[in-house]
C-alpha cells in the first residue's frame, strides 16, 4: 500500500502513455512483409520413394509435435476407411477447399515444385558415373548437373540421393546453401551475374569500397538500392 | 593480372620472390629460380619430426587472419592416431576485394605447390588440395598445369621426390559463399556438404575432413615454409615483428593507385598506406578499412599502428583478408558501415541464432541511424548486442562481423550523431 493513494495508478497510466507514443514496432503482416533471408530454409515438402509413392505415411506425429499447430494434416486410414486429420476442424476444412499454396498467398505456384516431371536423366547419369557415385563429390556433381540442365531439377536431385545414397534432405541443404547452384532455369538476371562474376552481395560491397575511394558517399547509397 | 606494388628495397620479400617471372608455370625456370629445393631438403636430409621443429622454430604463424602458430597445426595432427590425413591450402579468398592470395597463386604456383607437399610430408598426408576460387577460371588451369608439371618431373607422387611416401596435390575450385574463407566451412564444402563452421574442439588438426585430421593453412603461410626449410628459422625471425615474424600480403586499395604488396609484419600502417602513392592534393584520409567487410575502421591518427595480428586487434581492427582501403575524405562513413554490416549479416550461415539475427538486428539498427531514425537506446542496444554476438560465436565471422560497426562507433562517433542531426528525426505513424 503506498502512503500516497493512486500512486501506483498514475505511475501505471504514466508508463502506458509513454509507451503510447513510442514507435510501433509491428507490422500489417500480409500487406506489408520483411525481407526474409536469402538462406532460410522455409520449403517443406513431402518425400517420393523410388517408386513413386509418396514416403509420409501419414503418422501425424508431425503435426501432433508442432508447438505452434502449424503443421495440420489429413489423409486416408491404411485401409482406405476412413478420412483422418490432425488440426483444428476449421483450419482442416478450409484447406481442404483451397490449396495450401494458394492460402499462402502466393500469386502462382511456386515453379520448384514443377520439375516433378520427368527429365532425360542420361546427361545425370554420366555425370555420376564420372564420379563413381560418390557423395563426397556432390557440389562437382551438382556443379556439373547445372550445367547440363542449367538449372538443378528437383528429378534430378532425387536421382542423385537415389543412386548416391545421400539423404534428399542433405542434397537439397547442401543445394540451397551455395550462391552459385539455383533450382529454375536461369533468367536474364542471372546471366548478368554469370558475366559480372560477383554475387550481389559481393557486387554491392565493391560498389561501397569504389565509392569510398572516390570520396563520393552518394554511390553508396545507389549500391545498396 | 594484379598489379605487384614496389616495396622498398630494405623490405624482404619471402614470397613474391619470383613474382617476376615470365611465365610462372614454366617449372624449369621456377626450379632454377629455388623451387623445390626446399622439398629436396626437407626429404633427403631433414625427414618429418625436424621439418616441424624447424617451422616451430621459425614462430611461423597462419596468415589466414587468425594467426595460429604453424607447426602447433602439424604437431596435433601428428599427435592423432589416424589411417588417413590431409593438408588443404586454403586460397579462397572471401573477400572479393582483397587480391592477395589469387596474386599469390597467379604469380607463383610452385611456391603453394612445394608448401603444400612439404607439410603433406612433415604430417603424413597423402592427399593434399588447394581450394580455391572457381570464378578465377585462369588461376584454376595455371594451378592445375602447374601440379601437372610438377607430378610429370617427379616432385610430387605416388613416390615424391624419392622419398617413398605419396604426395598428391589437386585443386578444388570452390564457390558461391562468402563463408567458404572459414576453415571448418571450407572443408564441408570440399565434402559436399552445406557449408556451415562446426564446433571447435575437436579442432580440424583433430578431426577434420572426411572426419580425419586436417591441416588446413592459408596459401601464404604454406608459401613461407619453403623459404624457411631454404634460409633457416633464423633468418625468418628476423624479419618483421618478433611475436609473429616474416612477412605478409596486404592488398591496398588509395584513391591513388591500389595493388598487391609484401609488408614485413609489424610495419606500420602509415607506411603501407604509403605505398599506394601521394594522394591527389586537395584529398585528405578519413578513415583506413583495415580487414576486408569484417574489418575495423581505423581513423586517420591510429595511421602508426603496426600492421600484425595482437597490434590490430587491439586497435579495434584485424588481419582478415590482407585487405587495407584508404576511405577519402568525403564518404559518408556511417553509409560505408551499414553496407559492410549489411554484407555480413547476408553473408552469415544461420548455423547459430545470435549471428543470424544479431546481426540482421544490427544491421537494421545501422539503417535506422542512415536514415536519422535512430532511437536513443540503439548505441547501448548495439553494444550489448554486439558483445552476446562475440561472445557466442562458433566461427570467426561471427566472431568479427560486429567490427565495422564496433569500430565506427569508438572512433567515429560525431559521425553517428552528425547524420541523426541531419535528418530530424521524423515521428513514425502510429500504425507503423
Amino acid at each position: 500500500m503506498s502512503l500516497i493513494p493512486g500512486l501506483g495508478l498514475a505511475k501505471g497510466m504514466a508508463l502506458t502513455l509513454r509507451r503510447f507514443f513510442e514507435p510501433k514496432v509491428t507490422i500489417m503482416y500480409p500487406e506489408e512483409r520483411l525481407d526474409v533471408t536469402p538462406k532460410f530454409r522455409g520449403r517443406l515438402q513431402l518425400l517420393y520413394d523410388e517408386w513413386g509413392t509418396l514416403k509420409c505415411e501419414t503418422c501425424f506425429q508431425c503435426a501432433q509435435a508442432c508447438p505452434i499447430e502449424c503443421i495440420d494434416m489429413g489423409g486416408m486410414d491404411t485401409r482406405g476407411r476412413y478420412h483422418v486429420h490432425w488440426g483444428a476442424p476449421e483450419t482442416y476444412g478450409e484447406r481442404r477447399e483451397e490449396s495450401a499454396l494458394r492460402r499462402s498467398g502466393r500469386p502462382v505456384p511456386d515453379p520448384a515444385y514443377r520439375p516433378f516431371g520427368p527429365i532425360d536423366l542420361g546427361a545425370l547419369d554420366r555425370i555420376l558415373e564420372e564420379h563413381d557415385h560418390d557423395p563426397a563429390d556432390l557440389l562437382p556433381i551438382l556443379e556439373e548437373t547445372q550445367e547440363a540442365y542449367g538449372y538443378l531439377p528437383v528429378a534430378a536431385l532425387k536421382r542423385i540421393s537415389h543412386v548416391t545414397g545421400a539423404g534428399y534432405a542433405m542434397i537439397y541443404g547442401t543445394a540451397s546453401y551455395y550462391g552459385h547452384l539455383r533450382f529454375e532455369p536461369a533468367t536474364a538476371e542471372d546471366q548478368a551475374r554469370a558475366v559480372a562474376d560477383h554475387r550481389p552481395p559481393e557486387a554491392r560491397y565493391l560498389a561501397a569500397l569504389g565509392s569510398a575511394l572516390d570520396g563520393d558517399g552518394r554511390s553508396a547509397k545507389a549500391a545498396r538500392a | 593480372m594484379t598489379k605487384i606494388l614496389k616495396t622498398p628495397a630494405s623490405w624482404p620479400t619471402i614470397l613474391l620472390g619470383r613474382a617476376g617471372a615470365a611465365d610462372p608455370t614454366d617449372l624449369d625456370a621456377a626450379v632454377a629460380a629455388g623451387a623445390f629445393d626446399g622439398l629436396r631438403r626437407t626429404i633427403r636430409d631433414l625427414g618429418g619430426a625436424a621439418t616441424v621443429a624447424m617451422i616451430a622454430a621459425s614462430k611461423l604463424r597462419g596468415r589466414g587472419g587468425g594467426g595460429f602458430p604453424a607447426a602447433e597445426k602439424w604437431q596435433a595432427a601428428l599427435a592423432v592416431d589416424a589411417p588417413r590425413r590431409y593438408v588443404v591450402a586454403n586460397g579462397y579468398g572471401a573477400d572479393p576485394a582483397s587480391r592477395t592470395d589469387r596474386t599469390l597463386l597467379e604469380r607463383d604456383p610452385y611456391a603453394v605447390i612445394e608448401g603444400t607437399a612439404i607439410a603433406a610430408y612433415a604430417v603424413g598426408a597423402t592427399e593434399s588440395f588447394i581450394a580455391v576460387r572457381a570464378e578465377d577460371t585462369a588461376i584454376v588451369g595455371r594451378l592445375a598445369e602447374a601440379i601437372g608439371a610438377a607430378t610429370d618431373a617427379g616432385f610430387l607422387g605416388p613416390d615424391a621426390h624419392g622419398s617413398g611416401q605419396e604426395i598428391s596435390v589437386a585443386v578444388r575450385p570452390v564457390q558461391g559463399a562468402y563463408m567458404l574463407g572459414e576453415e571448418t566451412v571450407l572443408l564441408k564444402a570440399l565434402e559436399g556438404k552445406r557449408g556451415q563452421p562446426e564446433q571447435r574442439p575437436p579442432h580440424p588438426t583433430e578431426r577434420g575432413l572426411f572426419d580425419m585430421p586436417t591441416v588446413v593453412h592459408n596459401v601464404q603461410t604454406l608459401a613461407a615454409v619453403p623459404w624457411i626449410i631454404r634460409e633457416g628459422p633464423d633468418a625468418f625471425t628476423a624479419i618483421g615483428s618478433s611475436r609473429a615474424p616474416g612477412t605478409i600480403l596486404v592488398s591496398l586499395r588509395t584513391p591513388a593507385g591500389d595493388g598487391v604488396a609484401e609488408v614485413p609484419t609489424g610495419t606500420p600502417l602509415r607506411d603501407i598506406v604509403k605505398l599506394g602513392g601521394k594522394l591527389p592534393a586537395g584529398r585528405a584520409i578519413k578513415a583506413i578499412l583495415v580487414g576486408g567487410p569484417s574489418g575495423g575502421m581505423l581513423p586517420p591518427d591510429l595511421l602508426d599502428t603496426a600492421y600484425d595480428f595482437a597490434s590490430l586487434r587491439e586497435a579495434g581492427a584485424h588481419v582478415g583478408s590482407g585487405s587495407v582501403v584508404v576511405v577519402g575524405d568525403g564518404t559518408d562513413i556511417v553509409e560505408l558501415i551499414g553496407v559492410l554490416t549489411r554484407f555480413c549479416s547476408t553473408e552469415a550461415c544461420g548455423k547459430t541464432i545470435p549471428c543470424r539475427i544479431g546481426t540482421r538486428r544490427l544491421a537494421e539498427l545501422v539503417g535506422r541511424r542512415e536514415a536519422g531514425r535512430s532511437r536513443p537506446t540503439d548505441a547501448g542496444d548495439a553494444a550489448d548486442l554486439s558483445a552476446d554476438i562475440v561472445a557466442s560465436a562458433l566461427c570467426d565471422h561471427e566472431r568479427l562481423a560486429t567490427l565495422p560497426l564496433m569500430s565506427g562507433m569508438r572512433y567515429f562517433g560525431s559521425e553517428f550523431d552528425d547524420s541523426r542531426r541531419r535528418q530530424p528525426a521524423r515521428t513514425e505513424a502510429t500504425h507503423g
